[in-house]
């Protein structure tokens, strides 16, 4: 039974594993200058628009930004580079997503400490909980679950 | 630690409270506003070569030693269209003046269209087209209209953004005048 | 005529509001149930209030009454019927009139339903809640968005609503619903305001509003999805969720609903959990307020919008009032409303729940900071920012995908405490099938971590869904002697809560397993074709038949017949086009979509006919698309279900013993089996 057990369990684990690995595992082949331009296009803001990626538009000036960043990337230029000289035209703003330092990195970082801090305080309430005995009810506690049903 | 509720709602009331005053503080500002000034304003010239619609061609060297104002500008929209009366205005103040160029260039706009709407409203200053918007992302701009001012000495010393009173337009070529 | 009569209407509304909340509040200072009585009917003249004024608008966009300035902006003689009638939600003050239209609606539904309970000071507390809102709307309407401002010399035609909200007939149904969503949380937080004034936290408040709660959180997933689709079909990029601020302005307050749907469930069985579940319904309020601000007061406009209206002002002091209100009344009944109860183990269905709320606030937090970043970056720094789609699919993704695996396990978890046996018996079989469904996806090619784990999770979540169904209907079969629908019937007929909510989770894995699939198999192509010619993308031929001009009053169209071929199979002829229309020049596009259970050819006219004669249209092929619109019919489905009543039957002596006996549970306070929505 317990053979049994670490059998079924382990086979799902490794089955679990094994295809996550497999999915991870880096399989498309180097970066090539169109693939980089396309995903660049995907971090801009286009000009013209609310909130769309200058890859979503089908604006003018998303099309010429598209066309550029494809000539930037043949020609050489490093994604930075080429953040860079959209943020010395546009501003900061052109950026769909904040970059990590400076005041941006309140976006980054606050969730991740929000969720990370949230996680721990659940830890330490099961934790408490746990060390708890197992109370009888007293009388006062029954009261107070009839008249919390009492609404 | 007594009521954890109540502390809680107080860090709450602290955070909530400082977004008020964020969100109370932008409820007034126009968002454009901070957008008003380019990101070209400073530096020298993007180099450009443009073909009006009357054949003539213009360049960022043959305009040298001029006081020139580059308008982005389209045919449909109607910011453009609200703000032509005060270019035509300007334009009839400097007419005789060969040292300040008014130069039109279409953003997102065909000739096709542009060109019977420029005879229809009788605009007199050069038009051109920017084929595939290069010079347009040249400029950063990012909307119509977006005015810009070009010292003599290729410098770009002011730009506007949205329609251009024609107070707004002199003050863009005052500025392009005193530069050297 | 018109707009005197919904002018009155609008003052009526007021004064029924205003009145409704001074003799209600004198009934409770003096302790006189006859003054209750009174105060609540005022309700229904809020209601009928509404329904004048709102009917005086239709009236006069029907008539195409141009003399009143809101027909003169958003309707034109050339205007569709349908879309006529739409007027009344195709700007800021029509929108407003529905909003106090829908608000009268549910405050009559929950007034009447409480009419036995009239002298109930938590009623007569909530009443007052609803109608000092309704009152804020209708002030709205006497202030600075009266829809019924006149003009002195009317034009002789309209200028239309806005040529996007002209395009689809979506249009008609996708706005309302989301009002339905977002003011029905008017009735929870009514209550919720009423329990903490009086003291009163028993669980009595929530069942009493469980209805009005799901009518909401159903109402508005439908107007998001219906929104989403709507961004499909008309606006042509090809995606449905941008990330926009007006569309996370509504998901904030989903977010937060959908928590409180599940954690309710934890306090109504353990009676737990009643500061966290106020907050949440408290907070559901303010976010809707706030989405309205956001949307309607310009702070997060682009640069485009030249026109800004000024309601602004008046919805930060509402929300300031209503978030002070709450915060407030936490604070003073602090002391009170410490729960009895602790949770016994980590492995439970309790704390399953604490950790979907943990997950569902850790997305509100996310997708709400990256909402207002950019006005905090201009307010510390007075710099410009950018927070767009990269951010929020990165930060929401794994959120995502726990919110998932919470989702498979959650529902097969006992309370209580669980053991190895059960976990087994339960989980192990759905985990496989999850585990399959990862190994297959892999072996057809999908790469990336997200795209696998959301189908395997998917399929985990699924298999567990149709155990339970299974393992339910089995026992029924074997212990009534009945044939397998009638044993299904019965067995969500006892428990409709239940088995509506799991059917709202098939409609989340359906709207999940849409969105991975649609990020990573989607391909773009833009195709410049000369007629008769024709590209092939994914293995879809396109070929140019010819193009077409129409004119109406309402718009002017090209469009061009594009013939699209599949593995030698004609799939037919579609027709993507450019209108554009009286009053603006900008070009709509409007895209064209064959649909498909695996693949949508999202085909669009980029820029229509040259000199030449040649075209560029946008091919797109999308995958699973229609899985998000047949997700939200299922979602739709489950929250009837879990709305219709339970059919009690005979109990019968001895109940036969289940397949899946649930570990010793004490008494229930409620209902024996409390799971899902």
């Amino acid at each position: 039974m317990t053979r049994r057990r670490v059998l079924v369990w382990g086979g799902l684990a490794v089955l679990v594993v094994g295809t996550l690995a497999w999915a991870a595992w880096p399989s498309s082949g180097a970066t090539t200058p169109a693939s980089r331009a396309s995903e660049l296009a995907t971090e801009l803001r286009c000009p013209d628009c609310e909130a769309l990626s200058v890859a979503d538009s089908d604006s003018t000036s998303a099309e010429a930004i598209r066309a550029d960043l494809l000539r930037r990337t043949k020609a050489g230029e490093s994604d930075a580079e080429i953040r860079q000289v959209y943020i010395d035209r546009y501003g900061e703003s052109i950026l769909l997503k904040p970059t990590s330092n400076g005041l941006g990195l309140i976006v980054w970082v606050l969730p991740v400490v929000a969720l990370a801090l949230a996680a721990v305080g659940l830890a330490l309430a099961f934790a408490k909980w746990r060390r708890q005995p197992r109370l009888e009810a007293t009388d006062a506690d029954e009261a107070l679950v009839q008249r919390a049903r009492a609404g | 630690m007594k009521h954890p509720a109540r502390w809680a709602a107080l860090g709450v009331a602290v955070v909530v409270g400082s977004l008020a005053v964020v969100l109370a503080s932008q409820v007034s500002t126009n968002p454009q506003a901070a957008e008003q000034q380019s990101r070209l304003v400073g530096q020298t010239v993007p180099t450009f070569t443009v073909h009006t619609f009357d054949g003539q061609t213009l360049s960022s060297r043959s305009l040298a030693g001029k006081a020139v104002l580059v308008n982005f500008w389209n045919s449909w929209c109607i910011p453009c269209q609200q703000e032509l009366p005060s270019l035509k205005m300007f334009a009839a103040e400097h007419a005789g003046d060969p040292s300040v160029v008014l130069l039109g260039i279409l953003r997102d706009d065909t000739v096709g269209a542009a060109r019977p709407y420029a005879q229809a409203e009788g605009i007199s200053w050069p038009l051109a087209d920017d084929p595939s918007a290069a010079l347009s992302l040249d400029f950063g701009t990012r909307g119509q209209p977006e005015t810009y001012a070009i010292s003599p000495g290729g410098l770009v010393v002011g730009s506007e953004y949205g329609p251009a009173s024609v107070k707004n337009l002199d003050t863009l070529l005052a500025a392009a005048q005193s530069h050297p | 005529m018109k707009a005197s009569l919904g002018i009155l209407g609008v003052a009526l509304g007021a004064s029924s509001a205003g009145l409704g909340i001074c003799v209600l509040a004198r009934g409770l200072w003096k302790h006189e149930d006859r003054w209750l009585i009174v105060g609540r009917r005022f309700v229904f003249g809020v209601l009928g209030a509404a329904i004048v004024a709102v009917a005086a608008m239709e009236w006069a966009l029907l008539t195409h009454d141009f003399s009143l300035q809101y027909v003169a902006e958003n309707n034109a003689r050339g205007t569709p019927l349908l879309f006529t009638i739409t007027g009344l939600w195709a700007n800021l003050e029509g929108s407003i009139l529905l909003w106090v239209l829908v608000l009268g609606g549910f405050l009559a539904f929950t007034a009447h339903k409480f009419r036995h309970r009239a002298t109930d000071p938590l009623v007569a507390w909530a009443n007052i809640v609803g109608l000092a809102v309704a009152l804020f709307f209708f002030a709205l309407m006497l202030g600075p968005a009266n829809p019924f401002r006149t003009l002195s010399s009317p034009p002789l035609d309209g200028s239309g609503p806005n040529a996007l909200l002209q395009d689809h007939p979506l249009m008609a149904f996708h706005p309302p619903l989301l009002y339905l969503g977002l003011v029905g949380f008017t009735i929870p937080f009514a209550f919720a305001v009423a329990a903490l004034i009086t003291g009163r936290f028993g669980e009595g408040w929530l069942a009493d509003t469980r209805k009005a709660t799901l009518i909401a959180w159903g109402c508005l997933t439908i107007g998001i999805i219906l929104g989403a689709w709507w961004s499909y079909e008309v606006l042509g990029w090809g995606g449905f969720w941008a990330w926009d601020p007006v569309e996370n302005a509504a998901l904030l307050p989903w977010l937060t609903a959908t928590a409180f749907l599940h954690s309710v469930i934890v306090q109504e069985r353990r009676g737990m959990l009643r500061v966290w579940n106020l907050s949440l319904i408290l907070s559901t309020f303010c976010l809707t307020i706030l989405a309205t601000f956001l949307t309607r007061s310009g702070v997060l406009n682009s640069v485009h919008s030249f026109t800004v209206s000024d309601i602004g002002p008046w919805l930060l002091v509402f929300l300031g009032v209503v978030a002070a209100a709450s915060i407030g009344l936490i604070f003073w009944r602090g002391d009170r409303l410490r729960s009895p109860g602790k949770i016994d183990t980590p492995v439970s269905r309790e704390s399953a729940f604490l950790v979907n709320n943990l997950l569902f606030a850790g997305l509100a937090f996310v997708v709400l900071l990256g909402t207002v970043f950019p006005l905090l970056a201009e307010a510390l720094q007075g710099k410009q920012l950018s927070v767009g789609e990269p951010y929020f699919n990165r930060m929401t993704t794994p959120i995502a995908l726990l919110l998932l695996f919470m989702m498979a396990i959650a529902p097969a978890l006992p309370w209580r405490a669980a053991t190895a046996d059960v976990l087994r018996r339960r989980l192990l079989l759905p985990a496989y099938a999850g585990g399959a469904t990862m190994l297959i996806a892999l072996a057809l090619g999908t790469r990336g971590i997200t795209t696998v784990l959301a189908f395997g999770l998917g399929a985990f979540a699924l298999g567990g869904i149709v155990r339970q169904f299974a393992v339910g209907a089995r026992a029924r079969r074997r212990a009534e002697g009945e044939g397998w629908p009638t044993a299904t019937r019965h067995m969500i007929g006892a428990n409709p809560r239940l088995y509506g909510g799991l059917v709202v989770h098939v409609g989340i894995v359906c709207i999940a397993v849409a969105l991975a699939s649609f990020s990573a198999f989607t391909v773009r192509r833009e195709v410049s074709l000369a007629r008769g010619g024709s590209a092939t993308v994914s293995g879809y031929t396109i070929t140019y038949l010819g193009n077409k001009t129409t004119s109406s009053a309402q718009k002017r169209s090209v469009s061009v017949e594009l013939q699209i071929h599949h593995g030698g199979s004609d799939l037919g002829v579609y027709a993507p086009a450019i209108s554009t229309f009286p009053g603006t020049s900008d070009g709509i596009g409007t895209p064209s979509v064959r649909t498909g259970l695996l693949r949508d050819v999202y085909l669009t006219l980029v820029s229509s006919p040259n000199q030449k004669g040649r075209i560029t249209i946008g091919v797109d092929i999308n995958a699973m698309v229609v899985w998000l619109w047949i997700g939200g019919f299922v979602i739709a489905l489950g929250t009837l279900l879990a709305l219709s009543p339970r059919v009690r039957r005979r109990v019968r002596p001895e109940p036969a013993p289940l397949a899946d006996t649930p570990t010793p549970e004490p008494p229930p306070t409620r209902e024996p089996e409390v799971v899902g929505v």
